[in-house]
């Protein structure tokens, strides 16, 4: 009992110096952010040059069905537009249109097949068509969604001529298929009837959707930082050995293990506030998307901090100078945190490096990240990465409790 | 004066293969101020560490107020304060939040602590400073009068003191002197390191000379004066250097 109050008063005191450094703290907490807003802008630069989406459909017929579904949701005016609705251009040659893609003046557009309206109304099997360049995965996302609503629109109010005539030709320009546009990159899950007479396909499809670039680049500096922090507090442990504070303490009636116990929480004591704020400020702020488990996020989280306080321990254990224990922090941060995925997502690198992330802590941490906020991943699919970590965290936390040392010798 | 609080036997500890205490043997009885004078590297602060159990002997016991550092450290940790010869705090904090974290790791309860860290900091001059600013601003002779606070936090019954006035100017000196004979009038049993003799003199019961691992003499400052001569002409420092020699050391 006595030594559990041991271990909270380190922890607590060096809380408290940690608070007394107004750069460290700078560092650990607001430092991140600057990242995240400056990434964050980069990448939003990057993947909509325009600020608004232009989605572009083109379709074979002459006249009919397609035309008039086309009509409806073409842009008239863009003053009207929604902050963050795309602008819809009707392209009237295919021909122009396709050559456009393979030239990369377009980056793609959604196609009505030439005998659209005669099969739908013979009930017979039609196909939409998306056809976009390899490296354009946002517009090929919007198209690919605005193509399955228009699918799964028509084929759920299982459309015979009549009705669809009815619905759309005598309105043709009802708020219905504005309706179907707004919801378009909202939710691009709608179900396909399983008997479709309208399909759609989507040439060179991708894996990736970019939605909110916060949902990668938060996590990703969020282990860059929770470890950066932690490893550079090998520092001031390597100090209080050099100082004398350690072996001064042993002296004291607090045993070796509660003063490993009260260093090891103070280190993550650190790591807790960060995480709580990151993600706070990321939900309030940054509007990420957590995704479907919750408490997948906190568990790794948690054992991103487990872990670099562990790695933060095991460092101070093998360097012997508070200088080396600085620069090792340094070096062991910067190159493990682009290695690991933290600056960019791991699934748009070379598979080598994807192997070689599988050595670093970060990369089962961001990977696991990824899963579960851009793809919908459960707490199941990131079992591994639970492990993982939490056998990083053992191993080094062994190697920190063989070797700790109070004093030089 | 006569009961023996702390008994030394036949010390040793190497580092690789250098002999820094090499078979030392003492006893301090209770109440006493009990010297340690030597040389650099004579060995008195690996002593002090080996006795104050953060430091393991190769060979040889230490039993302090009846506990032996073989199996029974938690006990002697209770009793015994340290004030190391490094300084030893920390500079990120002010003087009395050093005393209160040391007070609460030595088991005092949050008042006690405060009593403790207020009437040590009085003793040693700093009250106006206890809570002013982070004790890497003090100057030497402060951060000195702190690091011995700090050793005197849960009223241990027995002290080492390491050279505890190394650095430091007449004032503060005189400061850690009068703390320390305060603390001898409340019957702290004190071992006490230092390269001034006239302090050593002036402090000291006793006093044992260590040099190169071992003792070569113990006895009261008047015994060992009077080998020389007349113990009111001879001083401490000329008993030191015939004995262990003029040569440097190092
Ligand atoms: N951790 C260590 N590793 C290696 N050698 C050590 C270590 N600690 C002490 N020594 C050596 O042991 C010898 C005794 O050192 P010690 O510090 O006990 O001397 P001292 O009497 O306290 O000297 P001083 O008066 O200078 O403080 C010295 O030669 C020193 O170099
Ligand atoms: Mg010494």
């Amino acid at each position: 009992m006595q030594q559990l109050r041991y271990i909270w008063f380190i922890a607590a005191k060096d809380l408290k110096i940690f608070t007394h450094d107004r750069l460290a703290l700078a560092f650990a907490l607001l430092f991140p952010f600057l990242f995240v807003i400056i990434f964050n802008m980069l990448l939003g630069s990057a993947t909509n040059n325009d600020t608004r989406l232009q989605l572009h459909l083109v379709t074979r017929e002459q006249e009919g069905l397609s035309c008039q579904i086309i009509n409806a949701l073409e842009t008239k005016d863009e003053a009207l537009l929604l902050p963050g609705e795309p602008v819809i251009i009707w392209d009237k040659d295919y021909t122009a249109a396709y050559n456009a893609v393979e030239n990369k003046k377009l980056a793609g557009f959604l196609a009505f097949p030439e005998n659209f309206t005669a099969n739908i109304t013979q009930g017979k099997a039609t196909q939409l068509k998306v056809i976009t360049t390899s490296d354009a995965t946002y517009i090929r996302a919007a198209l690919s969604g605005l193509a399955q609503h228009i699918v799964s629109k028509i084929n759920s109010q299982n459309i015979i001529l009549e009705a669809t005539q009815e619905l759309l030709v005598e309105n043709p320009e009802s708020g219905d298929w504005q309706q179907i546009l707004s919801s378009v990159l909202a939710d691009s899950n709608a179900a396909i009837s399983t008997e479709s007479i309208i399909t759609y396909h989507v040439e060179k499809i991708g894996d990736m959707e970019q939605e909110n670039p916060s949902n990668y680049v938060i996590p990703g500096y969020l282990v860059m930082f929770v470890f950066f922090t932690a490893a550079l507090s090998a520092e001031s442990i390597v100090r209080e050995r050099q100082n004398n504070t350690l072996e001064r303490l042993l002296a004291t009636t607090v045993k070796r293990e509660s003063l490993l116990a009260g260093i090891y929480f103070g280190i993550a004591a650190k790591g807790l506030i960060q995480i709580l704020i990151f993600w706070g400020v990321g939900l309030l702020v940054f509007r990420i998307d957590v995704g479907q488990s919750p408490a997948a996020i906190i568990i790794l989280s948690l054992l991103m901090v487990i872990m670099s306080s562990a790695f933060a321990v095991m460092l101070a254990t093998l360097v012997k100078t508070q200088r080396s224990a600085g620069s090792i922090a340094v070096l062991t941060s910067l190159v493990l945190a682009p290695l690991g995925g933290c600056w960019w997502p791991l699934f748009i690198t070379p598979r080598w490096m994807q192997f070689l992330a599988k050595v670093t802590p970060h990369g089962w941490a961001t990977t696991a990240f990824n899963k579960l906020m851009l793809f919908g991943g459960d707490f199941q699919s990131v079992i591994p990465e639970i492990i993982a970590l939490a056998c990083f965290a053992l191993a080094f936390g062994l190697i920190a409790i063989l070797r700790f040392r109070t004093s030089a010798v | 004066m006569t009961e023996p609080f702390l008994v030394v036997n036949d010390l040793h500890r190497s580092f690789n293969d250098y002999k820094a205490v090499n078979g030392v043997s003492f006893t301090i009885n209770k109440g006493e101020i009990f010297g340690l004078l030597g040389p650099n590297g004579a060995g008195k602060t690996t002593t002090i560490r080996m006795l104050s159990t953060v430091l393991p002997p190769d060979r040889g016991d230490i039993v302090i107020g009846g506990y032996s550092v073989r199996n029974n450290t938690d006990s002697i940790r209770r009793l015994i304060g340290v004030c190391p010869q490094e300084l030893a705090l920390y500079a990120d904090l002010s003087a009395f939040d050093n005393l209160m974290f040391f007070g609460r790791m030595e088991g005092l309860s949050s008042q006690e602590a405060r009593a403790q860290a207020m009437s040590n900091l009085e003793f040693v001059g700093l009250t106006d400073r206890a809570k002013k600013g982070r004790v890497d601003k003090f100057s030497g002779g402060m951060k000195r009068r702190v690091n011995l606070a700090i050793a005197l936090m849960g009223n241990p019954q027995l002290l080492f003191l390491d050279e505890p006035t190394v650095g430091i100017d007449p004032q503060s000196r005189n400061n850690i002197y009068e703390t320390i004979e305060m603390l001898r009038d409340r019957g702290m049993t004190i071992l006490y390191t230092t390269h001034y003799m006239e302090e050593a003199d002036r402090l000291c019961n006793r006093i044992a000379i260590m040099d190169a691992g071992i003792i070569i003499a113990l006895d009261t400052p008047y015994n060992l004066k009077s080998k020389l001569g007349p113990p009111e002409k001879v001083n401490l420092e000329d008993v030191f250097l015939n004995m262990t020699g003029r040569s440097l050391r190092d």
